[in-house]
């Protein structure tokens, strides 16, 4: 993991368990992406992944816990 | 003193029901799953009469992305309240704030609450609240709504703002590059808007939020200016409008944290540290296994089966004792007294003293008259008279089979017999043997007589209580009440409301139970587990929780679903959760189990009929999904997990209340009536038997009725009416009809009615004889046995449309009788072509019949195999692309 090139961004769903990644950017449509924005997916705002099984992941951010699926966690793009 | 209306808002789950029940003494359910008030309850102070609190829904912002934040953000920009508490769950500080800083903006005076703060102790963190106000620009109060302190300040301080009406100016959140646009776009709309909301309405244009602004009503001219200065920013930041306001927010916002809050050394926290076990790739599925077999091991097989036993055989039946002394004191005499198997030994005797030319009649009735008084002394000397005869004749039965409680015979091993024949004589395997008494004499006679005198009855008992039949029964005859009015009251409506709430303390146990594994919070994890197994099958992980419920009840399982906020999703959960077996389906599942295997014991009996549920439901998903109406991957879950708390036993039991009375409620109402209309659909007819003159009437009151006139009920001739449409099910009676009919009730009442139309009277779904009647009705008259019709139509009977007070609730959630008809269409047409290929199949297989309706089967299976398999009308495979590209890009 550590070999991986900083600035390269991958999925949320990619991110292993325990590691802490930085939001780069959200895709999917305007809805989509305010709603994860209100719910602190955020350019910049940082994701600690407490569980992940085959992409469906358990984030904290913010301070609080989000439960997100493949397709969810694949629309955020983050830098390690 | 004028009114003064406060809003509370807040987070999902940030406390703010509890709060608003704190404050009002209401008594609104309060949960550990975001999204429990969906629509705005209001009450008054408890304090002070004058001071109304609205209580809006739980949103993370006041953007319109779901139906709560609507109605949120229409209350507080449209209705004005005097004053708003924004209720802020400190453990979540910074997620919360994000919805303060939008607060602010809406022109409204604002006080904070900060809630939770024991749990933010018990983490070590410190909240500077001074400090938080200042930056604020608002008053800041630490508050514990569970425990009830500072509540009174911090309405007091709302209050105060109210009637200020002082307006803070709102945080400036933004940078001055924003600032700066911002002003110049409230210079732009300041002719169009309240001075109040202007800094509201600068940032909803500026956010190109269109519906926010309709209000506003601006001049074309008026929005090309503001794209002008919106433009300017989007291009000097690359990125667009509504991501620079979102995310200077939480600039800001992490700024505020900064300063106010000291958060002690992180560590793992014991919720994290549970998630990670019970949602782990491998264990999440099996612990979640391991936790409903355990839940339904005790709500189906052991507490509920108690609970429902007394409330059906007790409280609705022969009345109970509510000592558990006497209790067991008559079970042990009824067992002493069962073991004399005296009854058998009267019937036996009587048998052969038949046999031998002795006239019974006479000391049949005898038997019956001094069974219920001893002292009888016509019946005394009758006994004596034939007990001399009997004797003269030398009268000895021998081999009298012997019966159990459920009057079913039984082997020499103590077992059940579960074949009987037409005439009702015992079918008995290859080395299986009767039971019987060897010999009964006069003298065994007299004596089993003498002893079914003295059976023990529960009014022996000191701590007998009657049961609701038998004391309506004595007010009737007391109030001098007619057969009729009587029969109505009792066969109509207690019997038919009665089997409704026996189901009452079984489905008691098992919402204890579900209730606690939401509040806890464990139920957000498991729909997301489920997630991954449903989405393969176009349905939600949030879909899982309703069918769950389901499995108790229909009626709050179809309310459960409006916390799925996808409407497709919504609406095809509401369709489909019913097809799980309730509770009252189970004893339908009992009585075909012991046509079909003898019994109903069998562990994985069950359990297998949940998961022929859940196939349904499944089917019917893929299906429904390829359609245009359902088209589409169902919404991305993304949901927020509580931490895990032992909910207080307050906000258990209401939630547990919540979901029974629900069902309580329609019973009362749906299922009363139609109680009444089924018995009278069953109760009166023409008189069209033999010699009958064909009036219309009350069928049991009139001259000549026989013994089975509900061949001539109004529920016959409906019955008859429709038989046709099950007859390519196998089952073209207008009893089968009449049940279907009759278990839109409540489902068990399929069984009953089969007892009442077939004259078995209360036999039960575990008795052999009432077994058999049902096997016979699909019994043609060569005696085969159609196995195929009997399952088609139990399955039939599972998964059309649910009772009626389901169907109610089906109607109330869907709220457009457009989605409400397709809905119980749907249901009942998939519900028909299932029993048909069923029936057909076997039909064709097992008993090689072949004719048209084998060929529709074919034609249906076929098309539901290509609904299917068909691809997806529409693409949206969109996720899997990005997916791909941005490994490649991170590889």
């Amino acid at each position: 993991m550590a070999a991986r090139a900083s600035a390269a961004q991958l999925p949320l769903a990619m991110v292993g368990e325990s590691e802490v990644a930085r939001v780069a950017h959200v895709r999917g449509d305007a809805e989509t992406r305010q709603h994860l924005a209100n719910l602190g997916f955020v350019e910049g705002s940082e994701v600690k992944v407490i569980s992940r099984a085959a992409g469906d992941v358990i984030v904290s951010v913010k301070g609080a816990r989000l439960a997100l699926n493949r397709a969810m966690a694949s629309r955020i793009a983050v830098v390690l | 003193m004028a009114e003064t209306i406060i809003g509370l808002a807040g987070n999902p789950n940030c406390g703010k029901t509890t709060l608003f029940n704190e404050l009002t003494g209401s008594n609104g359910y309060v949960g550990n799953w975001p999204g429990v008030t969906v629509e705005k309850k209001q009450a008054a102070w408890r304090a002070n009469r004058d001071v109304t609190f609205v209580d809006l829904p739980g949103i993370y912002s006041l953007s319109p992305y779901t139906p709560e934040e609507v109605v949120s953000r229409d209350y507080v920009v449209r209705e004005r309240p005097d004053a708003l508490i924004n209720l802020v769950d400190v453990t979540n500080l910074e997620r919360n704030l994000y919805l303060t800083t939008q607060l602010l903006e809406a022109g409204r005076p604002v006080v904070v609450g900060l809630n939770m703060c024991d749990l933010l102790k018990e983490r070590g963190d410190v909240v500077d609240a001074a400090k938080l106000s200042e930056m604020l620009g608002v008053p800041v109060v630490e508050v514990s709504a569970l425990r009830n302190t500072n509540l009174d300040e911090l309405v007091n301080k709302a209050v105060a703002a109210g009637r200020a009406g002082r307006v803070q100016p709102g945080a400036r959140c933004f940078s001055p590059e924003v600032e700066e646009a911002l002003g110049k776009i409230a210079g732009i709309i300041a002719s169009s808007c309240d001075a109040e909301l202007s800094r509201w309405y600068s940032i909803k244009v500026f956010e190109r939020d269109a519906e926010a602004i309709k209000a506003l009503a601006l001049t074309k001219a008026q929005l090309a200016e503001a794209e002008k200065v919106i433009k300017a920013v989007e291009s000097a930041r690359d990125d667009d409008a509504e991501s620079i306001i979102t995310s200077e927010r939480y600039d800001w916002i992490a700024g505020v944290m900064e300063a106010c809050v000291r958060k002690a050394p992180k560590k793992l926290s014991m919720s994290e540290r549970i998630d990670r076990v019970v949602t782990n790739r491998v264990l999440g599925l099996p612990i979640f296994a391991v936790v409903m077999v355990l839940v339904y091991y005790i709500a189906v097989s052991t507490v509920g089966t108690w609970g429902t036993d007394w409330a059906n055989d007790g409280v609705f039946g022969d009345g109970w004792l509510w000592n558990p002394a006497d209790q067991a004191a008559f079970e042990t005499a009824t067992e002493e007294y069962d073991a004399g198997f005296y009854g058998d030994k009267i019937d036996g005797f009587l048998a052969a003293a038949e046999e031998a030319g002795i006239a019974t009649d006479d000391v049949s009735a005898a038997v019956e008259t001094l069974a219920e008084d001893p002292e009888d002394a016509d019946a005394q000397a009758a006994l004596s008279a034939f007990v001399a005869e009997a004797e003269a004749a030398g009268v000895t039965a021998t081999d009298v089979p012997m019966h159990d409680g459920d009057g079913n015979f039984i082997d020499s091993n103590d077992e059940v017999v579960t074949r009987i024949d037409a005439e009702g004589n015992p079918v008995l395997a290859d080395g299986q043997e009767l039971a019987v008494i060897d010999t009964v004499t006069a003298a065994d006679f007299e004596q089993a007589v003498a002893a079914q005198e003295s059976a023990p009855a529960l009014e022996d008992y000191g701590s007998f209580v009657p049961s609701i039949p038998s004391v309506i029964e004595g007010w009737l005859a007391a109030a001098g009440a007619s057969e009729f009015v009587s029969a109505l009251v009792l066969d109509g409506i207690v019997a038919g409301v009665g089997a409704v709430l026996g189901f009452i303390p079984q489905m008691l146990v098992l919402f204890v139970m579900l209730c606690f594994l939401e509040d806890c919070g464990y139920m957000s994890r498991v729909a997301f587990v489920m997630d991954r197994v449903f989405r393969r099958f176009g349905l939600s992980g949030k879909s899982f929780i309703p069918m769950l419920i389901s499995s108790g009840c229909g009626v709050p399982g179809v309310m459960a679903t409006k916390t799925i906020e996808n409407e497709k999703d919504r609406r095809m959960t509401a369709m489909l959760t019913t097809m799980i077996p309730c509770g009252a389906k189970t004893p339908i599942i009992a009585l075909v189990m012991g046509v079909l295997i003898g019994g109903s014991d069998a562990w994985w009996v069950a359990p297998m009929f949940y998961f022929l549920g859940l196939a349904a439901i499944i089917v019917s998903a893929l299906m429904l999904k390829k359609t245009r109406m359902f088209a589409g991957d169902p919404a991305p879950f993304v949901m927020e997990l509580p931490d895990y708390h032992f909910p207080t036993l307050k906000s258990w039991w209401l939630h547990v209340w919540e979901r029974i009375s629900a069902y309580l409620k329609k019973a009362t109402t749906i299922i009363f009536a139609a109680s009444v209309v089924v018995w009278f659909l069953l109760e009166f007819g023409f008189a069209n038997w033999a010699g009958g003159n064909g009036a219309f009437g009350f069928l049991s009151l009139m001259d000549g009725a026989p013994e089975y006139y509900t061949d001539y009920s109004l529920l016959a001739i409906v019955g008859n009416a429709i038989a046709w449409i099950f007859a390519p099910l196998g089952a073209d009676s207008w009893q089968a009809a009449a049940a279907s009919i009759n278990a839109l009730i409540a489902k068990e009442n399929l069984v009953s009615t089969f007892g009442v139309i077939y004259g078995i009277g209360d036999a039960t779904e575990n008795s052999v004889t009432m077994w058999s009647g049902f096997a016979g009705m699909f019994t043609d008259a060569s005696g085969i046995l159609h196995v195929g019709a009997m399952c088609a139509f139990v399955a039939f009977n599972m998964l059309d449309a649910p009772c009626f007070a389901a169907i109610g609730t089906i109607r109330r959630q869907m709220d457009s009788p457009k989605w409400f008809w397709f809905a119980i269409g749907y249901q009942c047409v998939f519900a028909w072509v299932v029993g048909l290929i069923i029936n057909q199949l076997w039909e064709l297989f097992a008993l090689g019949n072949f004719g048209v309706w084998t060929v529709v089967a074919f034609v249906l299976l076929a098309a539901m195999v290509f609904q299917i398999a068909r691809p997806m009308p529409k693409d949206e495979t969109a996720d899997e692309k990005i997916l791909s590209s941005l490994s490649e890009s991170a590889a």
